[in-house]
């Protein structure tokens, strides 16, 4: 019995090839016993998310099973040009080798990303409840969920973040804890500060106030996050209690100056007070940062932030694809 | 050597091995579980010197400056075991480590700790309560100063946005450092009333008045601070330094006093 894999990723097929081949999460079980089926395998598990469609199978032989289901999904998603340019073979070693390169997100788009961990588990979950799995995907997925845990531990290829709107939120975390208690401003109703408020809000952030020149997009993006809408000449009011201001208005200069959060002080009793400047040109003059209890960052510092976390998780790619080739040579496992 | 001072010597040393495992562990980028339990071995070892000094003195151990320094070490070892779990503990571990290191090697120094400890008769016990609670007070006082500390790097880290290193990963939150930089404060200063008021109604000599005026001095000082932190407010920075002067000022007049 042999371990193989075909798959297209990101890398290797557009989004519209892809989206014939994806499959939704309720469905994975049931897709994974159809391609036992098509590939005349023993066991099949397959793997469906925005990036990629993979097909892990245990066969007597991987040659006619990979002609097999390579004219099969032809067939069946209509796609009258040779499907084979966009889906990669792996057999053997090199398929459990990449399985857990996919596990640790040395696959993903975005290095180093947790969420994938837990959609292969939930692939590997839905075939073996829809009894597509055996022996020899049982033993190699458990094993690869081990290294995975395992190269997570080891290394820091999921430290830092990578984009700029996470920096802004772990920081924001960094100052106040858990952001239950935190209320936050936007400043300008731009899609930058709607994607970091988000994220906000997502971790728990109380409330949030949206200050607009054009009341009408303020009233719209706060309905979007259950916020409150507020006038763009009333934002120092505001000011006096939020705990996050998030600005990116297309002013042409500074709009909070110095004496603006001067002025805000004595009412806030001098509580740290998170800026986050994504407007190019800046919206708050960087004296503001120069208050004690301020902390600004504006866009290039959020960036230079991320692209660090990305370089730092680049040089650790190495020490992963070790760690994993390492783990699996130790392991004895079945369809090798 | 008497047992007691094997007791401080080996805290002396279980402190030192925290802390210095806790830092290689920050170094590293990893947190560092095992400080607090290093920490809780020194902790035993203190109860351990002070039980043999109170069973030699007849009464709190507080006679003679290693004395003091030693039960001061413990205060702060107790608050730390008692507040950590509101920090990430092994991080506080790191910092108040260190302090009590400098407090029981300074105790251990030849000459600080009186070598045959003379028992004490006619106690008072009005004296007894002014020594217990101002040294409790000041064990308080002691962490929140660390965590004054703690506060005025992280504050610096996020300031000039230097945020690669390992040490900053594991600083908790500037708000919660803050808050239990303030409650400790609140309770050293509740604990130091209650010695203050036990002072002034214990008897008096000269000496004594000298050392309960500056002790009302440093007293002043910190409900000055959460007066004004409550009522006006007082940004981190200055939170923090206030809380890491008065604390050093405290140790150094009562050093001459």
């Amino acid at each position: 019995m042999e371990l193989f894999c075909l798959g297209l990723n990101h890398r290797t097929a557009p989004v519209e090839v892809r989206e014939k081949f994806a499959v939704g999460t309720t469905k994975l079980g049931e897709a994974a016993h159809e391609m036992v089926r098509l590939a005349e395998a023993s066991e099949a598990v397959v793997i469906s998310t925005c990036n990629r469609t993979e097909f892990y199978f245990a066969a007597e032989n991987a040659e006619i099973a990979f002609q097999l289901i390579e004219t099969r999904l032809a067939e069946k998603t209509q796609l009258n040009h040779d499907i084979a340019l966009h889906f990669y073979r792996k057999s053997k070693f090199e398929a459990a080798r990449h399985l857990c390169e996919v596990v640790c997100g040395l696959d993903s788009m975005m290095l180093g990303e947790t969420e994938i961990f837990g959609q292969v588990k939930q692939a590997y979950g839905s075939a073996l409840d829809a009894g597509a799995t055996g022996v020899v995907l049982n033993k190699v997925f458990q094993r690869v969920f081990g290294i995975g845990k395992k190269v997570r531990s080891e290394t820091s290829i999921q430290e830092g973040s990578t984009s700029v709107g996470n920096v802004a939120v772990d920081l924001a975390e960094k100052i106040f804890g858990h952001l239950k208690d935190s209320e936050v401003m936007i400043l300008g109703a731009g899609e930058m500060s709607r994607i970091t408020a988000q994220s906000l809000v997502s971790r728990g952030a109380k409330s949030i106030f949206v200050a607009n020149r054009s009341f009408d997009r303020a009233q719209e993006l706060a309905a979007e996050m259950g916020g409150s809408a507020v006038r763009f000449d009333d934002w120092q009011d505001v000011l006096k209690r939020v705990d996050v201001v998030i600005s990116s208005t297309g002013a042409p200069h500074a709009i909070v100056m110095r004496a603006d959060v001067e002025q805000a002080r004595r009412a806030r009793k001098y509580r740290p007070l998170f800026f986050i400047d994504i407007a190019v040109p800046r919206d708050i003059d960087p004296a503001v940062g120069e208050i004690e209890e301020v902390y600004l960052y504006d866009i290039d510092t959020l960036e230079q932030l991320a692209e660090e976390a990305r370089s730092r998780r680049h040089l650790q790619i190495e020490e992963c694809q070790r760690i994993i080739a390492l783990e699996l040579v130790k392991t004895n496992l079945p369809g090798m | 050597m008497v047992m007691d001072r094997w007791f401080l010597v080996a805290s002396t040393l279980l402190a030192l091995i925290g802390a210095g495992r806790g830092v290689l562990a920050v170094h590293q980028g990893k947190r560092s579980p095992w400080t607090v339990a290093w920490i809780f071995g020194a902790f035993l070892c203190q109860i351990g010197f002070l039980s043999v000094r109170g069973q030699l003195r007849a009464a709190c151990p507080l006679n003679d400056p290693g004395e003091i320094l030693a039960f001061l070490a413990w205060s702060l070892t107790l608050f730390y075991l008692l507040v950590g779990p509101a920090y990430r503990i092994s991080l506080l571990g790191v910092f108040t480590a260190p302090v009590v290191v400098i407090f029981q090697g300074l105790a251990l120094l030849p000459g600080v700790l009186t070598e045959n400890p003379q028992r004490i008769t006619g106690g008072n016990p009005w004296h007894e309560t002014h020594s217990a609670m101002s040294v409790l007070a000041y064990g308080a006082l002691a962490l929140a100063a660390v965590a004054g500390v703690m506060f005025l790097v992280l504050d610096k880290q996020l300031k000039e946005h230097h945020l690669k290193s390992s040490l900053f990963r594991n600083l908790p939150p500037v708000r919660e450092l803050l808050i239990s930089l303030e409650r400790l404060l609140w309770l050293g200063g509740f604990l130091l009333t209650i010695g203050i008021v036990a002072g002034f109604l214990m008897p008096h000599t000269a000496s004594a008045w000298a050392h309960l005026i500056a002790a009302l001095a440093v007293w002043i000082g910190y409900i000055a601070l959460l007066t004004v932190k409550r009522v006006r407010g007082l940004t981190g920075r200055r939170l923090s330094l206030s809380a890491v002067l008065l604390f050093v000022l405290s140790l150094v007049v009562f050093a001459f006093v």
